[in-house]
């Protein structure tokens, strides 16, 4: 059963500034699908994801990818391999193109045009946007060059962080049908998400969490039929009394 | 030594340099009339500052005598080594960055010992206490001033862009390498405006160095040239402080698998 598991997680703890944001969490995650992370704000999802890329060291516990521990990984290599994308698109202040190729030349990967006109068409966006300042970008778009810019490195899992939070309705649905899209080409996707509509579209199982623990790592018909709807609104609702944070 | 500190004292000079104090007393007249037309109330501070500062100013001159009389090189480091510790410590009192005392001590040593080394053996200026020392002094007190620019706009900076960091070390840079911009902005910020100084030196300004040379006697030529050599040497050991600064900063804030730590902190 551990060949099939991409990553596993042994008793993780992560401990900042004296909070528990992880709590003991024991799981394995497997090759080909898209998990969803879900949870309340504050749960620990942001967290879990950074933990993931290496990131965020915990401070007890184990990680394996591909069966090797992540401390045995060379850390640049490692992420370059499973990359991270931040819920905001924190693009560097230049054209599409340097931020494109930003992964890329530190890697060695070489480009041609061709190739990233793909690249670009692969988030419904057009040649033209190549040479764009992205300051001239709206969010939909900055989104995803963001994602773009993680898959010109040509990772094997991409870790989604609240991809669509702040994007209107057609910029979601391209993402969505890109996140699909990318599953079709053996990726595996994991995503922060705080919306249930979305996570039952693109989902295939769901790891919920609650106050830094793993209440369930099930499939997301198995979760919406075990789970009252208050309950499953209270897992999707974006507020919480802590009014959550970046350490999520 | 001793007896040159005597002949000193006994001399003319000092006898003149009473002169001119007691006839400064008239400037400081001037300043308490001032003062109490105007009811600023600060009489007394005057008095007491010009005192404490006379008393203090012309203690330092007798230590600085017996300093400048040194030769021997042994002792002029290990007086440079003071002020090195003196200037790193006194960081602590204006900064309230993580390890600043050690940050600063590093870049400061690094960058004095290395400019200060490379004109001693070159002969650029003489193994002489009125020489290493001052000039010394001056080469200490800038790398402290530079690279505590370099550290506060790094420490900004990082405040601004720590998304851009994040993201940069997520495709796979090492920490130096996402901090690239951010660095070379501090180092620039930090030196350039010692370097517009230098390329404006003799049109807009005679700086204290040229100017105080003049005063003792120095010949301007000589003196010009001493200008210019204090500022190479200001300007390198503030970049040599700076490169110190930046990578010890990296070490502070990135954890050894080269991630932002999350719980670094500036108070």
């Amino acid at each position: 059963m551990e060949e099939k598991s991409l990553f596993i997680l042994k008793n993780i703890k992560v401990k900042i500034k004296n909070r528990i944001i992880l709590d003991n969490i024991s799981i394995n995650l497997k090759k080909n699908n898209i998990t969803g992370v879900i949870g309340p704000s504050g749960s620990g999802k942001s967290t879990l994801l950074k933990v993931l890329s290496f990131l965020l060291t915990p401070y007890s516990g184990e990680i394996t990818y591909k069966g090797i521990a992540l401390k045995d990984y060379n850390p640049q290599k490692y992420r370059k391999t499973v990359s991270y994308v931040q819920q905001r698109p924190y693009l560097f202040p230049k054209t599409v193109r340097d931020n494109l190729l930003y992964g890329p030349k530190l890697w060695g990967i070489k480009y041609n045009e061709e190739e990233l006109y793909a690249l670009l068409d692969l988030v419904n966006l057009d040649p033209v946007f190549l040479d764009r300042e992205v300051i001239n970008l709206s969010e939909g778009e900055k989104q995803r060059i963001n994602i773009a810019r993680s898959l010109a490195n040509k990772p094997e899992v991409l870790l989604l962080d609240e991809p669509t939070s702040a994007l209107d309705l057609l910029s979601t649905e391209i993402i969505e049908n890109l996140i699909l899209k990318l599953k079709k080409q053996d990726l595996k996707i994991i995503v922060v998400t705080h919306n249930l509509e979305q996570t039952k579209r693109i989902s295939d199982e769901v790891l919920v969490l609650n106050a830094g623990r793993i209440l369930d790592h099930i499939s997301i018909d198995e979760f919406l039929h075990s789970r009252s709807d208050e309950e499953i609104r209270l897992y999707f609702k974006k507020q919480s009394s802590n009014g959550g944070n970046q350490n999520d | 030594m001793i007896d040159w500190l005597n002949n000193f004292i006994d001399s003319a000079l000092l006898i003149d340099a009473g002169r001119r104090i007691i006839l400064s007393l008239i400037l400081l007249a001037i300043m308490l009339g001032l003062s109490r037309w105007q009811h600023t109330d600060l009489e007394g501070s005057f008095i007491y500052g010009f005192i404490r500062g006379l008393v203090q100013i012309v203690l330092l001159g007798f230590i600085l005598v017996i300093i400048f009389s040194l030769q021997s090189l042994l002792l002029l480091y290990i007086i440079l080594s003071l002020m090195i510790v003196f200037a790193a410590a006194s960081t602590r009192r204006t900064h309230k960055y993580p390890k600043v005392f050690e940050i600063e001590l590093a870049g400061i040593a690094v960058a004095s010992y290395t400019i200060m080394t490379i004109v001693i053996v070159l002969g650029i200026i003489p193994v002489k206490g009125e020489y290493v020392i001052p000039l010394g002094g001056m080469v200490i007190s800038n790398s402290m001033a530079l690279s505590l620019i370099a550290m506060e706009r790094i420490y900004s900076d990082l405040e601004h862009k720590k998304g851009m960091v994040e993201a940069a070390i997520a495709l796979g840079a090492t920490p130096r390498k996402a901090m690239n911009s951010i660095i070379r902005d501090a180092i620039r910020a930090s030196l350039l405006p010692s370097t517009n100084r230098m390329a404006i030196l003799g049109i807009v300004s005679i700086p204290g160095l040229m100017s105080g040379m003049i005063i003792g006697g120095m010949n301007p030529i000589i003196a010009a040239i001493y200008q210019i050599i204090i500022f190479l040497m200001i300007i390198s050991s503030g970049f040599i402080a700076d490169i110190i600064v930046s990578y010890y900063i990296i070490k502070i804030v990135f954890d050894p698998n080269g991630a932002l730590k999350p719980d670094y902190s500036i108070e």
